[in-house]
């Protein structure tokens, strides 16, 4: 065995007025005669102990204190002790260990039953345990109820509350119930004992159902039906998710207008520089920038049509109001060749796009709808002269049939503002082109900048009514605008005025808006000069614009040789570039 | 985190006992005057909630602090306010006049102020204090200058005559709680916190046996 000391166990205060102190006594001692123990205390503010009053009362091995021992707040101490030892010794105040009592007169009643009959609520009612005395507020209790079916292991916990009635929902009449209530100091953690069970049987007031048996089970069926239901909805959504066909089906794509690299919302805002940096920067624009004769591209020829062939020049072609009205002003109908036009036929505004793949005709179409004020710059000669340019230009043309030298920087001024749009090839009109049969009325673009800016050659300034630009060798090598001279692959100066005029037209020259020398062609167009140079071999000069004659190749061209009467020697022929006073002298 | 979500909870829990003001008086109202029973609902209610959180607080303390150290022992000290002559039991208070009585809670509470102030700012300067307690000394202190206050309309009501204010003991525990060693310090405050649970209970059930006794008519 355990040696056990004797020990007190607890000490208790059922109402706060009176307490006892119990302990246990062990094994250690062997003697027979009760009480060798005692029970000692002693108040806080008091030196000596004292024996415990009343040993009885409490019951055996027990120490009853009663009220008028009892002081609710002073700290006590009791000590456990035989006549030589102290074996246990506690220190409290009374208010720390009240216990109260349980209720008492526990009693129900049914409140209502359901229409089926099968549940009934029921109102418990307790009284306080008597010796607390409540009345007064001396003390304040709070009650836990707990009730379980009689056959249950498990007793159900109400919430703690000070009333002394509570009600219980929902119970079954055709099970009996168990009730049993404890109380505690409304401040305290501990509860008191429990009360006495209290017995509820539905069927002791006559309410019993007797065929109430059936329980309610689990819905198993609605469990599954539902269960099925959600599965089938999953498997669905999956395999829609999977089936593209049937997604398309469901949810069909929109498709949306777009060009690679390009923002439709800058076409629409019509912002045309912005649109044509961006369409300048596709390789296939690039390409073609460098072209010399990205003008002639832009002409559309149809080589199969044999009316195009015909022809005897584009000027003709394009002087034919007709054609100019059925046709693009660039020329002929688009026939989607290589050259990647993507010019629609009966759009009289100039094509641009470089794309052979032409990623988005709706696109340029809008571009063209949203430049369409500005241009014409292509169709210049489609009508008359006074509206072709936008601007100062045409008048500017039309006025200066002869103008001087001086004057042509002027001109090509108003080119400048046209030519921010991003059309590539600029064609002039002049109201005196009909004198010029033969000759072209076209400014030829020497070359398209990335930015999207025209350079332009100077055109036969008999067209413009400027000097004509003089041969290579014979000027300086300026940065002005210049002639590509094909024969020698070099460039060849051709300055648009004279000398007089070359800070105007040095001005030109360097003027970013307007154009570039033709000193930025690359060799790309040297090359292509270089090929087409091969009709001017003989003495016969060549036009500075020829019409093209095959097309080969989205690069290549072959150029019919204009039928320009010999020049004098004077013409520096391998340049191949007639000056206005030369063509002057040429022409009848 | 967790312990911050502890105490969010409780302390919610806890105005759910009612510890929240409710409107008194309706807007724009310039005499308005509760009555009694009202009053005395209020100081009961905030006088549970006081001991309510000393009673925890305590309990925290004992277990983060006390354990081991033979604090339990020694716990039979005499509090601050031992000296005003407070009824001890039932009978005492059922003897005594309410007038009395009232001004001997009034002496308490006014007593603990002091006390009340220094706990909240010294014991954030116990190391490792948790939250819990920190944040419960605050509240205390707050909730007793509120209790004080309706107490003392209590007595403006109650009272016949005039209000006698000389109940009162000091305190001069505030050496004691900044004592530089640890152990002693920590008595201190267990000791302060011990006498602080005491003397609210005690006031607890001062005023409900008066509002039972003059609302209620000794029949609550």
């Amino acid at each position: 065995d355990i040696l056990q000391w004797p020990q007190i166990s607890k000490c208790r205060s059922p109402e706060m007025e009176t307490f006892s102190c119990f302990w246990t006594a062990g094994n250690f001692y062997n003697l027979t005669v009760p009480r060798m123990l005692q029970l000692l205390y002693k108040k806080s503010n008091e030196e000596d102990w004292k024996e415990c009053p009343d040993y009885i009362t409490s019951g055996q091995n027990s120490c009853y204190f009663n009220a008028s021992y009892t002081s609710v707040w002073t700290p006590y101490c009791v000590q456990l002790a035989s006549k030589n030892e102290v074996y246990d010794k506690k220190c409290f105040s009374v208010d720390e260990i009240v216990l109260p009592d349980p209720p008492v007169h526990l009693n129900w009643t049914l409140l209502n039953t359901s229409q089926t009959g099968i549940h009934g609520d029921i109102q418990v009612r307790w009284d306080p345990p008597p010796t607390a005395d409540v009345r007064k507020g001396w003390i304040t209790l709070e009650y836990e109820l707990q009730y379980k079916e009689v056959n249950e292991t498990k007793w159900k916990e109400l919430k703690p509350r000070l009333s002394t009635m509570v009600p219980l929902y929902s119970l079954k009449t055709a099970r009996d119930y168990e009730i049993r209530i404890r109380s505690r100091q409304r401040t305290s953690e501990k509860f008191g004992e429990f009360s006495e069970i209290l017995y509820v049987s539905f069927s002791q007031i006559g309410i019993g159902c007797d065929h109430c048996t059936e329980e309610v089970e689990f819905p198993w069926f609605l469990v599954v039906v539902f269960g099925v239901c959600g599965l089938a909805v999953t498997v669905i959504s999956i395999m829609l998710a999977k089936q593209p066909r049937l997604k398309m089906l469901i949810f069909p794509p929109v498709p949306v207008p777009k060009i690679k690299g390009i923002d439709p919302d800058l076409l629409k805002k019509g912002k045309l520089d912005e649109v044509n940096s961006i369409l300048a920067c596709h390789d296939n624009y690039k390409t073609q920038l460098y072209s010399d004769d990205l003008w002639v591209e832009f002409i559309e020829l149809d080589i199969e049509d044999p009316e195009e062939k015909n022809r005897a020049s584009d000027t003709d072609r394009l002087l034919s109001e007709d054609h100019l009205k059925s046709h693009s002003c660039l020329g002929t109908k688009d026939d989607d060749s290589g050259r990647a036009s993507c010019c629609e036929p009966d759009i009289p505004e100039t094509d641009f796009s470089a794309s052979d793949t032409c990623d988005a005709t709706s696109d340029s179409d809008q571009f063209k709808k949203a430049t369409e004020k500005e241009e014409d710059l292509l169709c210049l000669g489609r009508q008359d002269n006074d509206e072709s340019l936008p601007n100062p230009a045409s008048t500017d043309l039309q006025s200066r049939p002869r103008n001087t030298q001086p004057e042509n920087s002027n001109v090509w001024a108003p080119f400048e503002d046209s030519i921010e749009s991003p059309h590539l090839s600029v064609h002039t009109q002049i109201s005196n082109q009909n004198s010029l049969t033969s000759t072209d009325f076209y400014a030829q673009v020497s070359d398209i900048t990335p930015a999207g800016r025209v350079v332009l050659s100077p055109g036969q300034k008999s067209k413009l009514g400027r000097a004509q630009r003089e041969g290579c060798t014979e000027q300086n090598f300026t940065m002005d605008n210049t002639y590509f001279c094909e024969a020698d692959v070099k460039k060849c100066i051709a300055v648009t005025s004279h000398e007089e005029n070359e800070p105007h037209v040095q001005e030109q020259g360097y003027n970013e808006d307007g154009y570039f020398t033709t000193e930025s062609l690359t060799t790309t167009v040297a090359n292509f000069g270089a090929s087409t140079a091969a009709p001017p071999s003989s003495e016969m000069p060549v036009a500075d614009y020829t019409s093209i004659h095959i097309v080969q190749s989205p690069q290549g061209l072959v150029l019919n040789a204009t039928a320009l009467p010999v020049p004098d020697k004077e013409f520096n022929v391998s340049c191949g570039y007639v000056s206005t006073d030369q063509l002057n002298k040429i022409m009848p | 985190g967790l312990l911050l979500v502890a105490l969010l909870v409780s302390h919610m829990l806890l105005t759910k006992e009612g510890v929240t003001s409710l409107p008194i008086c309706p807007n724009g109202s310039v005499n308005c005057q509760l009555s009694l029973e009202e009053l005395f609902d209020r100081a009961v209610k905030l006088s549970h909630y006081i001991h309510f959180l000393s009673s925890e607080m305590f309990n925290e303390f004992d277990e983060r602090y006390a354990q081991g150290r033979g604090f339990i022992a020694k716990a039979v000290n005499s509090c601050h306010t031992a000296s005003l002559t407070t009824p001890e039991d039932k009978e005492q208070a059922q003897q005594i006049h309410h007038e009395d009585l009232l001004n001997l809670i009034l002496g308490v509470l006014r007593s603990w102020n002091d006390p009340l102030i220094h706990l909240a700012s010294e014991v954030q300067t116990i190391k490792e204090a948790p939250e819990t307690i920190l944040w419960k000394a605050v509240e205390i202190e707050e909730q007793n200058k509120r209790l004080l206050e309706g107490m003392e309309k209590i007595v403006g009501r109650v009272h016949s005559g005039e209000v006698e204010n000389d109940i009162y003991t000091p305190w001069d525990g505030l050496p004691s709680l900044q004592l530089a060693d640890e152990d002693s310090r920590l008595f201190a405050f267990y000791n302060l916190l011990h006498c602080l649970r005491r003397d609210s209970h005690k006031i607890d059930n001062y005023l409900k046996v008066l509002k039972c006794r003059l609302i209620h008519d000794n029949n609550c």
